[in-house]
């Protein structure tokens, strides 16, 4: 649905609301959903909501959201109906794949840390470390490689590490090892570079080796990019 | 989910000379999912869809010293075939251990024995 249409909706329903008084205690509540199969599925959970309950279904995002699951944004008369059946309801529908829609309440990790016995073959099996070599970041910190830079990791790196560098991005998910909160290069210095630069090359576990795609001026602008991540200030 | 999953399965031969390089079978019926679904098809993103599930190690001791890891990820089979080769060193139990991403943990073993 396009974001256009969720806002003409919004609109109607906010002036039918003053024109009636029907919807008094309007709230809108972000509901995070696991389920999202197939185009089918929002459709099916519209479907079922809607039909079961006094509820208007405002839209879905499936990017970018804070934790990767996708929300569901719901509109109701508080008056009328409750959060809490409308999570009985998401938790009682099934996409038509058969797959059950559950309310996403944070508590299925997507990674469980490592067991001790993992850990511990991981000493056993370190890889040696690696020769980073000693590089100079030849792309000034301008903002034009600002905008490049920002451009590169919209398209290339949000996918796994999220928009805001948070390491949620809506793929990074199924993976051997999680991608990096990269906030946490927020503001370094120059001898951060070589690293950088050369993890972004040469990849490792899922992270993909970019050296095969882009170019070096491409990767040194990423690397001034990443360095203005900011870590969430609450 | 997990109670249905079986312990793994392990083959190796009966009697083994000793230092022959011997072959280990080991098998494992567990699923495999990304966990990822592709809701919007024009914008061919992936989103999470539900939880993922898939075997993330499996490790290998011998005499309970571990001699090789295995790491996998969710590209893995749900039905995985593993073939590799040991020394026969020593009369002791081969112990397989898998571990999946939910930190749930199998294991099996078997014994090597000699051929006199
Ligand atoms: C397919 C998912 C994926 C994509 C796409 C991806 N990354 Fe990663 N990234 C990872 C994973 C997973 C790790 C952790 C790897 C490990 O430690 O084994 C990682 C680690 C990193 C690190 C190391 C950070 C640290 O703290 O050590 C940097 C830097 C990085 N990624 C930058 C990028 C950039 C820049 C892009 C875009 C060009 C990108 N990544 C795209 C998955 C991804």
């Amino acid at each position: 649905m396009s974001k256009n249409r969720i806002t003409i909706v919004a609109v109607l329903v906010a002036s039918l609301a003053a024109a009636t008084g029907a919807y008094a205690a309007k709230v809108v509540e972000e509901i995070q959903i696991e389920g999202m199969v197939s185009p089918a599925s929002p459709k099916a959970l519209t479907a079922a909501l809607e039909e079961k309950l006094a509820v208007k279904v405002l839209g879905y995002e499936f990017y970018g959201t804070e934790n990767g699951w996708p929300i569901l944004k719901v509109e109701f008369d508080s008056g009328a109906v409750s959060k809490d059946q409308i999570e009985k309801v998401i938790d009682s529908t099934k996409d038509p794949s058969g797959t059950s829609f559950r309310v996403h309440r944070g508590q299925v990790k997507i990674h469980l840390p490592l067991l001790e016995e993992e850990t511990k073959a991981d000493g056993v099996f370190a890889a040696e470390s690696p020769d980073i070599g000693q590089l100079t970041n030849p792309i000034p910190a301008s903002a034009d490689s600002h905008t490049r830079g920002q451009e590169l990791y919209v398209k290339f790196c949000s996918k796994c590490h999220g928009m805001n560098g948070n390491g949620a991005g809506p793929s990074a998910h199924g993976f051997s090892t999680d991608p990096r909160q990269l906030w946490s290069w927020y503001q370094a210095d120059k001898s951060a570079d070589p690293y950088l630069f050369w993890f972004i090359t040469n990849g490792r576990s899922d992270m993909p080796p970019w050296g095969v795609i882009l170019s070096e001026n491409q990767r040194w602008d990423l690397v001034n990019y990443i360095k203005t991540l900011a870590p969430p200030t609450n | 989910m997990a109670e249905k999953i079986k312990p793994p399965r392990m083959k190796l031969k009966r009697r083994i000379k000793q230092n022959e390089i011997f072959k280990v079978k080991v098998r494992f019926d567990h699923p495999s999912f990304t966990g990822l679904g592709m809701v919007d098809e024009n914008e061919e993103l992936f989103n999470r869809a539900i939880p993922s599930t898939f075997i993330r190690n499996m490790l290998v001791y011998y005499d309970d010293e571990l001699v090789s890891r295995f790491r996998t990820s969710s590209a893995i089979a749900d039905n995985p075939l593993f073939t590799f080769k040991l020394k026969a060193v020593k009369e002791a139990p081969v112990k397989i251990v898998f571990i999946d991403d939910q930190g749930e943990r199998w294991e099996t073993s078997k014994d090597v024995k000699f051929r006199t």
